[in-house]
């Protein structure tokens, strides 16, 4: 009998036996429907029939404004929608999900006595719900650049402080803002990873860990809070609207970026003490 | 220790982060009410603010055109909470101080605060350098400003400056002349010398049209405005009070500040005033400081403003040790927040200041080609319609709007359509787009050849951002009025100095030299004007070393205590980890010894208590109790899912724990199926194989013949009966056919052949040498099947054996278990042990 623990629960099966899932299929669909009804909504609306598109927002200086100006500003406003919960909502769902399914379906304790050693189980999870979220980022801005060519053709970036930036800048831009974004959700990713750790019920750790999230936007919206809002991770959540300016200012975003990663890191320290230490009963 | 070690890092992160923390706010002293004695027996209004540690460095504080004492009470506070004694006084003619306003006359104002200073050289609260030489620094702002330059130039006494938005020269701010080298009066700035004039008579239009003015200032002023161009003796006036007369005797430490929003005194004026003094005492401590702010509005720079004059003062007067940037400037087109919708500024700092002096490194310039076509444009007689580049007050907004509109029209060809360049009566002269972003700041220059119909010419230069779609954004509206005559029938060549200013481009946009024949803010000729106009040179423009303001807490100290994050978290992992006894256990036969095992859950509850067993190879064990004797506690801590509070289980005398390779040694069946549901039973066996490390046979094929389900096993999991999916997970358990195999209930929901066909299995599989752990409650099951019995009740063992030595236990013929089991436990099914 040879049995290395180093072998247990490989990489490429744990990503097997999730992107098999149909909720995963269901998250991504959820982040293309954005671009696709945003798209079509422009495109079809009701002002839409008296010449020119359905305009977004108010005014032509803001960025929800210039979303119909092409493939470039549609992106961005994608990004602009689907910060405060569509991503959430994806990061917590993957990373939320992760190991109290595995506990509601009790594959959990079949795992651990093959055994897949506690931390390893974790990390190997952790490494897979981490990858399906990178795919969700990639896809959201991928998915709404194409939609945007095909709905409003392919005109230079024009940013709401005036600025105008050539396609290749713009697409340059919009890899930052993507690196930025996947990284400022890590901390949502790591709340909802602690969540999944402590519970049996899946739906608890993925609700669990938007209403935390979405509790914290709200928190920052408060501005009578003051400066207190700067301790807020979810503070920082916007901060990539920065890489939009003639020449990016990075301050806000190393400091969100680290922030989160700081939190994230913690709480996956977290989760697998508690993990260690944890008596299953599922 | 969790939430105790939590505090610490969150302590620890607070210490390396750049937040403020909040200020305790300092208790609000009222300053003392002060008459003092000014020059000519004028009574000045004063209010003296003193700070809560004596004796301290004394600050003067202007006020500015048209304001009051009171008006600067706030930045007083402000100082005197920073631990200065304030003098803040209303100028003659304001407030409630006598005298008449002589525009900071130096026999006059100035002599004023010459007074001051000696009145504070009477004070003991006031740190005294000499007889009637206190420690003294002078600031203010805009007419405040131009009093503290002018005193700092006429008094030795002074120790350090702060100036703000104000004029060098108040000849050149009026009657602004941008040709280099001219001495000519330039257009008369008539809309912001007329607010000026208002601001100063309407609200003591009772004491005449002069208000306040001293009559000679009022003549000065109505003299000027109907003529258009200065008078001989306004031109004196002017130049006595503007600073540029004395700044070649400033030696005290000033700090420049001038504001990106000032149609009135430009960017320009403190190059100006920073290249004289430089000039003169290249030794003297200068820095500049370019804010968002001004005449026009702009952006509320106050808070800024206080923290630069009071580290200026902290480092001159107290002398602090810290380090002051030569150059800073707000870039205000920094970014937008999205949380609030508010234009973030970006602090910009270098160490070279933006002038060219005789003795200093002057800062470079780049050469930009233009369009060299040659432009033909009228002025309209009568001066009207006329630009509107900016507004007192207002300034940027107007051209911000502007380049608003035009950007929706879409431009017209040829053409520019904006109230800061009206068709027919502008050029504009545009370079190649832009390849990188760029920010210019300072004053750029251009030659330009012109020629007039009527000898002479009245234009308007500015620089500004032609933007792809057609726009036109001219920064903060500043223009560059230039007044040339005696031009002669070709033309004349002139350098144009342009608008000093701070202004981004982006990729794509092109800058351009925009020319005019009219502006509202200024007096503009009568009879009409043909002119054309040409760029001769290449536009220079000025490149000064500037960078970012870093702050060391968003680049350093955040990633850096993110890095220090992610060692504590390995550190916390490693240290918080669960400590398990990997030593092999003494030689014994037994292939499970249970040792003294206990488990008391987290709510008290005893599970098992000193249970001790060992099974031995080809044994079938049967583990029987009722419901809550703790045989699925046993089966769980057996399998490493649960940790015991005492004692200790071993396979094969090695120690198991969470994660023990032994367990690979062990198949188990606890507790019910675990599949995942959307996968069918094939992949679901293939993928645990896959999971659990082990690198020899799996033997699928055998262990799927035991689960027998045939062409069901393709189908996905979720749509299996009970029954499948019992047989799939005992399949399941058997795969690589482990040394052990723990399976608790297995027969539950068989048919009965099934139940036959897996009482053969299990039989077969312990003949192998193999082990097989059953409990059930089903005694009849466990006596067809097993060798070996453990009777669990209330977490206690109450009797260990095989089948045979139990049935004759009580040494009386008993043909079933069940009867034993009735007769060793009773009646009594209480669950555990309390």
């Amino acid at each position: 009998m040879s049995y290395q623990a180093e072998k247990t629960l490989p990489y490429r099966v744990e990503l097997y036996r999730q992107i098999k899932r149909k909720r995963t299929l269901f998250a991504y669909a959820f982040v293309l429907s954005l671009p696709i009804i945003v798209a079509a909504a422009v495109k079809f609306g009701p002002s839409g029939h008296s010449g020119g598109p359905t305009r977004l927002g108010s005014g032509t200086a803001d960025l929800i404004g210039l979303a119909t100006q092409g493939a470039a500003n549609f992106t961005i406003t994608m990004f602009y929608f689907a910060t405060p919960f569509l991503l959430i909502a994806v990061v917590s769902l993957f990373n939320g999900d992760t190991v109290a399914s595995e506990a509601s379906w009790s594959t959990l304790r079949y795992l651990l006595a093959a055994p897949v050693p506690r931390t390893r189980l974790l990390i190997q999870k952790l490494k897979v719900s981490l990858t399906l979220c990178a795919i969700a980022m990639i896809l959201l801005p991928t998915a709404s650049w194409f939609i945007g060519l095909i709905a409003f053709g392919s005109k230079p970036l024009q940013t709401p402080l005036g600025a105008t930036l050539a396609n290749n800048v713009a697409i340059h831009r919009l890899i930052i803002i993507t690196i930025y974004v996947a990284v400022s959700l890590l901390f949502t990713a790591g709340l909802a990873f602690y969540i999944s750790v402590t519970t049996d019920v899946p739906l608890g750790a993925v609700g669990g860990a938007i209403g935390v999230v979405i509790l914290l936007n709200i928190l920052d919206a408060i501005s009578g809070l003051g400066s207190i809002r700067v301790w807020l991770p979810v503070h920082y959540s916007f901060s990539w609207f920065d890489a939009l300016s003639s020449s990016i200012q990075w301050g806000s975003m190393i400091r969100g970026a680290s922030y989160s990663l700081m939190t994230f890191v913690l709480f996956i320290a977290f989760a697998i003490i508690k993990f260690g230490k944890k008596d299953v009963t599922s | 220790m969790k939430s105790r070690l939590l505090v610490a890092l969150t302590l620890l992160a607070a210490s390396f982060s750049g937040f403020d923390v909040a200020q305790a706010a300092a208790p609000v002293s009222l300053p003392i009410t002060l008459t003092i004695k000014g020059a000519q027996g004028v009574n000045l209004d004063s209010s003296l603010y003193l700070p809560s540690k004596l004796p301290a460095p004394a600050i003067l504080l202007a006020h500015g055109f048209g304001g009051s004492k009171d008006s600067v009470s706030t930045e007083a506070r402000f100082l005197a909470d920073s631990g200065y004694v304030v003098l803040a006084w209303s100028a003659r003619g304001f407030g409630q101080s006598t005298g008449q306003i002589t525009m900071n006359s130096p026999k006059n104002e100035i002599a004023d605060v010459q007074n001051l200073i000696s009145y504070l050289s009477t004070r003991s609260e006031v740190i005294q350098q000499g007889t009637k030489d206190p420690l003294v620094g002078i600031a203010g702002a805009s007419y405040g400003g131009a009093a503290a330059l002018l005193t700092a130039g006429y008094d030795k006494r002074i120790d350090a400056v702060v100036a703000d938005i104000t004029w060098n020269n108040l000849k050149n701010s009026l009657f602004p002349q941008s040709v280099q080298g001219s001495n000519t009066a330039g257009p008369f700035k008539k809309t912001w010398a007329g607010s000026f004039f208002a601001i100063a008579t309407l609200p003591n239009a009772y004491l005449g049209e002069c208000g306040n003015f001293s009559q000679e200032w009022c003549d000065a002023f109505v003299n000027s405005l109907s003529a258009g161009k200065p008078t001989a003796r306004a031109e004196q006036l002017l130049q006595d009070s503007s600073p540029s007369t004395v700044t070649k005797n400033i030696t005290a430490p000033t700090l420049l500040m001038q504001g990106e929003s000032d149609s009135l005194f430009q960017l320009s004026e403190s190059v100006a005033t920073a290249t004289q003094i430089t000039n003169a005492h290249p030794q003297t401590p200068l820095s500049m400081f370019w804010h968002a702010s001004g005449h026009d509005g702009g952006s509320d720079e106050s808070a800024l403003i206080n923290k630069k004059t009071l580290q200026w003062f902290d480092i001159y007067l107290k002398k602090k040790l810290m380090t002051f940037p030569k150059f800073q400037v707000v870039d205000s087109n920094g970014t937008i927040s999205l949380q609030d919708s508010t234009v973030i500024a970006k602090n910009l700092q270098g160490s070279v200041l933006p002038i060219s002096a005789n003795s200093i490194k002057m800062s470079g310039s780049d050469l930009i080609q233009l369009a060299p076509n040659l432009a033909p444009f009228t002025a309209p007689i009568g001066g009207i319609p006329a630009a509107l580049s900016s507004l007192p007050g207002l300034g940027g907004a107007i051209s911000l709007a502007s380049s608003a509109i035009e950007s929706l029209g879409g431009g017209i060809p040829g053409g520019v359509v904006s109230p800061a360049l009206l068709p027919g009566q502008s050029a504009i002269f545009d370079s190649q787009p832009f390849t990188a972003p760029r920010i210019i700041i300072g004053a750029s220059k251009v030659k330009v050849h012109i020629s007039s119909n009527r000898k002479d010419a009245t234009l308007f230069f500015s620089l500004v951002i032609h933007t792809p779609e057609g726009g036109v954004k001219q920064p903060n509206g500043l223009v560059a009025p230039v007044y040339v005559d005696n031009i002669p029938q070709g033309g004349v060549d002139v350098v144009v100095n342009l608008p000093a200013v701070v202004v981004d481009a982006s990729i794509g946009d092109k800058i351009a030299v925009a020319v005019s024949s009219t502006d509202q803010g200024f007096q503009l000729p009568n009879d009409g004007r043909f002119y054309s106009v040409q760029m001769i040179s290449p536009l220079t423009i000025p490149v000064t070393p500037l960078a970012a303001e870093i702050s060391k807490s968003d680049f350093i100290t955040w990633p850096l205590a993110a890095f220090l994050t992610i060692f504590i978290a390995i550190g916390l992992v490693y240290w918080r980890r669960p400590r398990h006894n990997d030593q092999p256990l003494e030689d014994s036969d037994a292939l499970v010894s249970v040792t003294n095992l206990s488990k008391v859950y987290k709510d008290g509850y005893k599970a098992v208590s000193d249970l001790s067993f060992s099974v031995k190879r080809g044994q079938v064990v049967g583990l029987l109790g009722p419901n809550g004797a703790g045989k699925t506690t046993t089966l769980r801590m057996m399998m490493g899912l649960i940790y015991p509070t005492a004692g200790e289980i071993a396979i094969d005398n090695k120690p198991i724990y969470p994660g023990s390779p032994a367990l690979a040694n062990l198949g188990s069946f606890v507790e019910g199926p675990g599949f995942l549901p959307h996968l069918s039973g094939r992949e679901n066996l293939n993928l645990y194989w896959r999971s659990i490390g082990r690198l020899d046979e799996p033997m699928i094929e055998d262990a799927l013949k035991i689960a027998g389900l045939g062409t069901a096993l393709d189908k996905k999991v979720r749509s299996y009966s009970q029954g499948m999916r019992q047989r799939l997970a005992i399949a399941q358990a058997m795969l690589g056919m482990p040394d052990l195999l723990v399976l608790d209930e297995p027969t539950n929901g068989l048919d009965p052949q099934q139940i036959v066909a897996m009482r053969k299995v299990l039989k077969q599989y312990a003949k192998t040498g193999r082990t097989v752990i059953i409990s059930s409650h089903l005694l009849s099951e466990v006596q067809q099947t097993c060798t070996h019995v453990v009777l669990m009740h209330r977490g206690q063992l109450i009797a260990f054996g095989t089948m045979k030595k139990i049935l004759t236990r009580s040494n009386k013929k008993v043909e079933s278990l069940e009867d034993i089991f009735i007769e060793l436990i009773g009646d009594d099914l209480t669950i555990g042990k309390e």
